[in-house]
């Protein structure tokens, strides 16, 4: 196995949860039944990504990825996406809150240049922007 | 940009820990596509969610990738590999 030699950009957390606003970031394919689907046609990936808003109805999201078997996210977006969780620890008092974006993206690429240098750091912006997320989940693969 | 903290939820810690993630938890025997348990399992997912996020108090190891059992998933999946030759 080789490890990357890039540094790894550990951001440290100094904050409370039960202050904090999370946003969820997934590598998954989710996006919203109205947006444009990933274009899985391109066997070099697609380097695009999607805004999911705060106020989503989790029945309205939904999986383009060829790349694993989404039935059980099909099923609950969820297990993938886990938004309607998010709001449950916020409910409960565990979060803060639930951020102003999330984003969705295809995790799979033959241009891993692009991706890590392109796509990534728009991501991190869009975070950045406006989210008000004081911390990210990641998933995927 | 100042940095914004992240914790990776994987199902594919071999894979996920090539490239050094800040924080990761690896919910083990979860296969791809069930980041935080199985569907309707609401509790579960709120349990993962909760140990995920309570990576970012703990003083974990950047790069490292940290596995719970989670007995209440059921039957457990091996994860992809990382393939030889490298």
């Amino acid at each position: 196995m080789t490890l990357s030699r890039k540094c790894v950009p550990f951001t440290p957390f100094e904050r409370e949860l039960a202050k904090s606003t999370i946003a969820i970031v997934t590598a998954g394919g989710v996006h919203l039944r109205n947006q444009e689907p990933f274009n899985i046609a391109d066997e070099l990936g697609d380097l695009s990504f999607r805004i999911i808003p705060p106020d989503v109805d989790s029945s309205q999201l939904m999986v383009t990825h060829h790349h694993y078997d989404h039935a059980d996210a099909d099923e609950d977006i969820n297990v993938l996406f886990p938004v309607d969780v998010l709001r449950d620890l916020e409910a409960e008092g565990f979060i803060g809150g639930v951020a102003r974006k999330h984003v969705g993206y295809m995790g799979y690429t033959m241009q891993l240049k692009a991706m890590y240098e392109g796509t990534a750091p728009e991501i991190a912006n869009e975070i950045d922007r406006g989210s008000r997320a004081d911390a990210v989940v990641l998933t995927g693969g | 940009m100042k940095g914004i903290p992240t914790v990776l939820i994987t199902v594919s810690p071999e894979v996920s820990a090539q490239m050094r993630p800040p924080r990761a938890l690896y919910p083990k025997g979860f296969k791809v596509g069930n980041s935080v348990g199985r569907p309707g399992m609401r509790e579960l997912q709120r349990t993962v969610l909760r140990d995920a996020l309570g990576l970012l108090l703990e003083n974990t190891r950047p790069g490292e990738v940290v596995t719970r059992e989670y007995r209440d998933y059921g039957e457990q999946y091996a994860p992809p590999r990382v393939r030889d030759g490298k």
